[in-house]
């Protein structure tokens, strides 16, 4: 038993809170898709990425606390490298139509 | 059946809008960075499926390489400009793609529930319990799937890299360099 299972909140383990917290923010990046669909400039939309590139930074996290996977916070870095390196791109490729990359 | 939980709904509600939405949009950057997006929701679904190999791939391959492969692409050729945000939908070509999906979808049915002890796939002796009853001790390796994959398969997927490099070798032959870039 790990502490996010026996630790009791409101009749819910803390290990259920973490995944009700995970599904909003799942809602969140749903809210986040408005911007990244509705633009209406390219920044728009790469800015929206990389703001929903975060947010799934923290789901994988909560996810990896809430399930007792730590392995999940491996992925989660992956990605944080990840959504940074193609921001980069994508604002590079914007700037310099492709120059370098 | 088992229950879809909120967390699993809200993401398969994110990957569909994201997926439709790269098929939808008419400038092919912002196809692109959709695409991005829809590689993040699919990789978190994996991830919480307990797969962690394709979670990794899905993330490094889907949001990483690919995204840059298809900026060098349209680096290379020429991007429209449009008016419209969005492609016209044919009606006809996306009826017969939604027919195909409801008879793919309905094969779902036919499918074991996840992680049931009865599924074919489960009871093989020779296939399945051998993995999981000898993949720890004789590779050493904690992920059964990896084992699989790296192991028991290595020839195979050694095969794979071959492949791939012969066709890396072939591409900067018939373009006459010596480097990619």
């Amino acid at each position: 038993m790990t502490l996010v299972e026996t630790t009791i909140v409101a009749g819910y383990t803390l290990g259920d809170l973490m995944l009700v917290a995970a599904a909003g923010f799942v809602l969140l990046a749903i809210a986040m898709l408005y911007r990244a669909i509705k633009g209406p400039t390219m920044q728009d939309r790469v800015l929206a990425v990389n703001v929903l590139g975060t947010n799934t930074v923290v789901i994988l996290a909560l996810l990896g606390a809430a399930l007792a996977e730590p392995w999940f916070l491996d992925i989660a870095l992956v990605y944080a490298l990840l959504n940074f390196l193609m921001a980069i791109a994508i604002s590079k490729f914007t700037v310099e139509r492709g120059g370098v990359i | 059946m088992t229950m879809i939980t909120p967390l699993e709904l809200t993401l398969f509600v994110f990957v569909l809008i994201t997926a439709i939405m790269t098929a939808l949009f008419r400038d092919v950057l912002a196809s692109i960075v959709i695409f991005a997006a829809y590689s993040l929701g699919l990789a978190v679904v994996y991830t919480f499926y307990r797969a962690p190999d394709v979670g990794l791939t899905e993330a490094a391959i889907g949001a990483g390489i690919t995204t840059i492969l298809l900026l060098l692409t349209i680096a290379k050729t020429t991007r429209p400009r449009h008016d419209e945000t969005f492609e016209k939908i044919n009606w006809p070509a996306a009826g017969v793609c939604g027919l195909f999906a409801l008879v793919l979808g309905a094969t779902m049915f036919a499918f074991p529930a996840v992680g049931d002890p009865n599924a074919p796939a489960m009871t093989n002796p020779d296939v399945t319990v051998y993995y999981i009853e000898n993949a720890y001790q004789e590779t050493g390796v904690e992920n059964a799937v990896t084992a699989v994959l790296a192991a028991y398969r290595g020839f195979d997927t050694f095969g794979e890299a071959v492949v791939v490099f012969a066709a890396g070798v072939a591409s900067l032959i018939v373009l006459g360099r010596e480097v990619f870039a």
